[in-house]
């Protein structure tokens, strides 16, 4: 059963556009505007304290693609979502599809999952430099038990591994709390008829559930995708891209070059580019998801 | 008037604060008498009308009677100043100073507090945008450059506030001179005394002395454990000689040498300090530029000695030290695993706390090892020395500018200035919670000063810790060959390049040589940015 | 609600269920214990090999909650957060709201989907870009340091969640209800806020938790655009880095302090979350 659309021309002519134009005035305000001062940046050239000496054409621009710094942040950064958003997607479901069977204790469960999802990244980063380290930390000492011994903070690989494990515990909760919202709209009629020509629960689970949860998920999967291309708390907090720049995301580059270094210029230049990008990438990945929303 | 008469004037005008210190030097100039002659003439006359104490100012000593006078008036009811401020430490240090400035002259200070992380950002953003919300703001030496890129400064001078004997006394000519340098710009004064930082090498005392540990290094390298090691080659051995074992003997893992050189933190001053003696030398004083061209010098022969040599030192601490910022890296020496670290004054401070430390009693002091051999980058000559040990001032060397946007900027002195004044640089210095370490020569133990160690025991110093300590910073900064600290605009920019260069080769992703190629390319760019004109012109004012 | 599907199930299926839902319970909880213990830690102790468990391995200390409960500044920061928070959520479902019913409900000359895109497509952008000219703007609007300020950033931001969950919520309201309200004389906006709303009120609990967790969680633009007054909490966490690195004992109490609100709600509104929206899905 789908949503049916009011035709047209009905009513509601007048109304549609009262409701719908003070969140798009909301947006135009803080962010096209905004957004117009970042395009008339990456054409200048700003040094602090003068501020624009110089407008520099395409300048900008071609400094970033040609930077390999740049290209690196990239590469992490896309790294970084391929590897976190599809295992908190799978953990996150397959947590609210346990939680929603509805088994005694379930509330407790469901709250304790939920949890992570309210703390604050930049505080995990620094809880995870504990967690990881050589000196003392929890996850080597375990490990160590077992007789594994990674470098998780003195390495690249390391590093980044270290900030997607946060990442997954941080942000599982984030697919959890959505999908479960959606799983617990199903109704226990539809089960039953499942159940019957099923052979098992985890059949029920790939056969009805996932399909049934499927826009719910789609739209945690959308959501989180587009948070984790912006990832900065966490990997800066723990390594702060180091060793060198081997474990720098996109959006900690772009903050040290337009905050740190006051070089407006080159920064919103490079945030142009990553908009372009993402929204690209965006548009395909939402026309994938539209169909089977539709 | 003849002579006589105009320099009696010319005294009694500075005494009474009616001229500025440098139009009495100059008007003293005109009458023929040497510079030399001034200083000495005003520094007693000065000295006279110094009282130890007057009950209008319990918070203050030495005073002067105008002093007295004007806080009779409660100058400044009614004024609020607002000081932006570094949170922890330092910041901890200037508020604990508020209410008692707030009682002598009834004014208000209100404080704002903010993490390292944004307080550049602050700063810059409160001026730029013209916004100017704060009188004064607490500043790292490094961020001076930015504030002199505008035609007109961000910051004002503070010489005419500093003469006027109604402001809190402080004597600028107590400065180490090294020092003195990160407060002034082009020779004027703009900094009010407050932090005074220095890199120094810190070891243990008991392990370096200890006769079995003595007899094995004698064996291994051929020659006497150098407590402390007095030349790069000695800081290796004796780093490499601590490491993997257990000379603690307390089961633990031993270390040589432990750095703090987590990316875009504080590490690249490790770099800085200890290379500087392969650079800087009585012969040469260029470290970062040429000031000819502003062609970078970092990739120069010293430069690269230099960072092979500090790779060998990064082996003799756990591997991890590359991601450790500073606490971390402190707390490998205080819990006595490391045999030596170099970096600030800190260190020895928390090493007096028992809850954390392991140390105590146990310090010993040093200037940073030096070299027998330095390039100098200008004429492209290595150059023998029999010693060549360089002093430094890396570090932030926190203290507070006046904003040229204050409508306040007398009040703001005035406050500046109170925590500058004897009693309370005092205790700054001697309180290791404010984060403050000396820069001022009165801060010191006699013949340099006139602290005392008594005042150290009072704060919970072990005295022989107290004494060490003083001894080794006190070497650093009155060391007659300095390393140049950059204060040119962008600084910053031009440290995070070659800190993630450096970090990069201690990660072993990059050679040294290609690391060091990479840094003088950045800067180069960075330099093309700012103009390059106009950042050898204030590079050369920094030098001023 | 016990779902179908669990009493049917075999021993050994609950007897899996319980296993992994306990797993899954240990690793959240695990960093909370850590946080904990590092809470009590001295700083020495928080790097010393096998210091794990207070009393037995090392002396636990009450130090760090001190220093943060004693500082004025993160009492205000805290309550700054709180405030931000409420205000950010209310703010966008405000405005959020109608515009995901207006989308939903009605056709606009552009597809209503790619609206939502275009609301979605701001959350794109790295704040580290936009945030000069927010800084600007917000001097030019006189609001730096304020709580309105960030208020209006933040609800900004989050806007697009209220309108791209919304959307998707208010479309599965049946449109038979409205249809009759409709011919029963009802106005549009008696069915949508007599109707419509209070069928979604589930949906607008789950949209409302989530900006919030968003805008609690937020650091960047708190740190850049407050100095005093209205610093949040997060920017404050910043501040456990200073001159003398990361204070990681003061970093967890924070990390623990920092949970407490949006947990505390959180507790109190999931039943709505357990009611379930359904997003398209079929209804019973």
């Amino acid at each position: 059963m789908k949503a049916k659309h009011v035709r047209p021309g009905e009513y509601g002519a007048v109304f549609k556009y009262v409701l719908l134009l003070p969140a798009v005035l909301w947006v135009v305000a803080f962010t096209f505007v905004p957004l117009i001062f970042v395009i008339h940046y990456s054409l200048a050239n700003y040094v602090l304290g003068l501020g624009i000496t110089d407008y520099v054409g395409l300048e900008n621009y071609a400094d970033v693609l040609a930077s390999d710094r740049f290209w690196h942040s990239i590469m992490v950064t896309a790294a970084y979502v391929a590897i976190s958003v599809p295992i908190e997607v799978v953990l996150g479901f397959t947590a609210a599809w346990l939680v929603n069977l509805g088994a005694p204790w379930s509330y407790g469960f469901r709250t304790v999952i939920g949890t992570p999802l309210f703390t604050m990244e930049v505080a995990i980063g620094y809880l995870g430099v504990t967690l990881f380290s050589s000196q003392g930390g929890l996850v080597p000492a375990v490990l160590g038990l077992a007789g594994v011994h990674v470098p998780w903070l003195s390495t690249a690989w390391g590093g980044i591994a270290a900030a997607i494990l946060l990442d997954i515990w941080r942000w599982t909760s984030f697919v959890f709390v959505i999908v479960l919202a959606g799983l617990a709209g199903i109704s226990s009629d539809l089960y039953d008829a499942a159940i019957l020509d099923a052979r098992n629960h985890w059949q029920v689970m790939w056969r009805l559930g996932v399909p049934l949860a499927w826009p719910v998920t789609t739209i945690a999967i959308l959501l989180r995708t587009v948070e984790c291309l912006k990832v900065f708390a966490i990997p800066y907090a723990l390594t702060t891209g180091g060793p060198g720049t081997s474990t720098e995301v996109f959006s900690a580059m772009d903050y040290l070059t337009t905050v740190q270094f006051f070089n407006f210029g080159q920064g919103s230049a490079m945030g142009v580019i990553f908009l372009v990008m993402v929204a690209a990438l965006l548009t395909v990945f939402f026309k994938q998801m539209r169909k089977r929303l539709a | 008037m003849g002579n006589v008469e105009k320099l009696e004037a010319l005294i009694q005008g500075y005494l009474k604060g009616k001229i500025g210190r440098r139009d009495f030097v100059v008007g003293g100039l005109q009458l023929g008498l040497s510079l030399a002659v001034l200083t000495r003439l005003t520094a007693p006359a000065r000295a006279a009308n110094l009282m130890d104490s007057a009950p209008e100012a319990p918070y203050e000593s030495p005073i002067t009677q105008e002093r007295v006078a004007f806080l009779k008036t409660k100058p400044f009811k009614g004024t609020t100043i607002n000081v932006m401020v570094l949170k922890t430490t330092v910041g901890d240090g200037l508020k604990y100073h508020v209410p008692h400035w707030e009682e002598e002259t009834g004014g208000k200070v209100n404080v704002a507090e903010v993490p390292i992380e944004t307080l550049h950002q602050q700063i810059f953003s409160d001026l730029a945008s013209g916004l100017g919300r704060y009188d004064a703001y607490m500043t790292g030496a490094w961020f001076y450059g930015d504030f002199f890129v505008p035609k007109t400064p961000y910051i004002v001078e503070i010489d005419k506030f500093q003469a006027d004997p109604r402001h809190p006394y402080w004597d600028p000519d107590q400065w180490l001179p090294a020092m003195r340098k990160l407060y002034e710009w082009n020779g004027k004064l703009y900094g009010v005394l407050f932090d005074g930082d220095a890199q120094a090498l810190y070891y243990r005392k008991d392990i370096f002395t200890d006769s079995k540990n003595q007899e094995k290094f004698k064996d291994k390298y051929g020659y006497s454990l150098p407590a402390p090691p007095k030349t790069m080659k000695e800081l290796q051995d004796a780093a490499a000689f601590f490491t993997g074992w257990d000379w603690a003997s307390d089961g633990g893992e031993g270390w040589g040498l432990a750095l703090h050189a987590k990316v875009n933190e504080q590490g690249f001053f490790h770099f800085l300090s200890l290379s500087a003696p392969y650079v800087i030398s009585p012969d040469n004083k260029y470290y970062f530029f040429n000031p000819q061209d502003m062609k970078p010098l970092i990739n120069s022969e010293g430069h690269l000695r230099a960072l092979e040599d500090y790779l060998k030192l990064a082996n003799a601490g756990p591997r991890e030290e590359i991601s450790w910022t500073l606490g971390q890296g402190w707390n490998l020496f205080l819990a006595g695993r490391s045999a030596m670290e170099p970096t600030w004054g800190d260190l020895p401070t928390l090493a007096q706390d028992p809850k954390t430390s392991k140390v105590k009693g146990k310090m010993g002091a040093a200037g940073m090892p030096g070299t027998t051999e330095a390039f100098n980058p200008i004429t492209g000559q290595w150059k023998k020395y029999e010693l060549n040990q360089v002093g430094n001032t890396n570090g932030g060397s926190w203290h507070c500018v006046i904003s040229r946007n204050s409508k306040k900027q007398e009040a703001t002195y005035d406050f500046l200035a109170f925590m500058a004044n004897k009693k309370n640089a005092f205790f700054n210095s001697t309180n290791g919670w404010t984060g403050v370490q000396p820069g001022m020569k009165f801060e010191y133990l006699p013949p340099v000063g006139t602290a005392s160690l008594d005042e150290f025991k009072a704060q919970n110093w072990d005295a022989d810790d107290a004494m060490e300590y003083l001894k080794g910073y006190y070497s650093v900064l009155s060391a007659p060959v300095q390393q140049e600290y950059l204060r040119i605009p962008g600084t910053a920019e031009y440290w995070h390049e070659l800190d993630v260069n450096i970090s990069a080769v201690l990660g072993g992703q990059m050679q040294p040589k290609a690391a060091l190629d990479a840094t003088a390319a950045a800067w180069e760019k960075i330099t093309q940015r700012y103009g390059r004109e106009k950042q050898k012109v204030l590079y050369q004012a920094s030098f001023a | 609600m016990t779902n179908i599907l669990w009493l049917r199930a075999s021993l050994i299926s609950k007897v899996v269920v319980y296993v992994l839902l306990t797993l899954a319970v240990i690793f959240t909880l695990l960093p909370f214990v850590w946080a904990f213990i590092n809470s009590i830690k001295t700083s020495t102790a928080t790097f010393e090999p096998g210091a794990f468990i207070p009393f037995i391995t090392f002396q636990p200390t009450l130090d760090s909650w001190h220093n943060v409960l004693s500082d004025p500044q993160a009492i205000n920061a805290f309550i700054s957060s709180i405030v931000v928070s409420v205000g950010t959520t209310a703010v966008a479902l405000i405005l959020g709201v109608p515009a995901a019913y207006a989308l939903a409900r009605f056709q606009f000359p552009i597809g209503s989907s790619d609206i939502a895109l275009w609301f979605l497509s701001q959350r794109v952008l790295p704040p580290a870009v936009v945030l000069v000219p927010f800084y600007l703007l917000m001097v030019y609007l006189q609001l730096i340091d304020t709580w309105t300020g960030l208020i209006f950033c933040y609800s900004a931001f989050n806007l697009a969640f209220a309108v791209v969950i919304m959307r998707d919520i208010f479309r599965d309201v049946s449109t038979e209800i409205e249809d009759a309200a409709k011919v029963e004389g009802a106005t549009p906006w008696q069915i949508f806020w007599k109707i419509s709303l209070p069928l979604s009120v589930d949906g607008l609990v789950v949209t409302a938790v989530l900006i919030f967790a968003f805008t609690w969680n937020e650091a960047l633009f708190a740190a850049a655009l407050t100095s005093q007054s209205a610093t949040t909490f997060s920017a404050l966490v910043l501040a456990s880095r200073s001159t003398r690195g990361v204070d990681f004992n003061i970093a967890a109490v924070n990390t623990l302090i920092g949970i407490i609100p949006p947990v505390v709600l959180y507790f109190f509104v999931q039943r709505y979350l357990a009611r379930g929206l359904s997003f398209g899905a079929v209804k019973g």
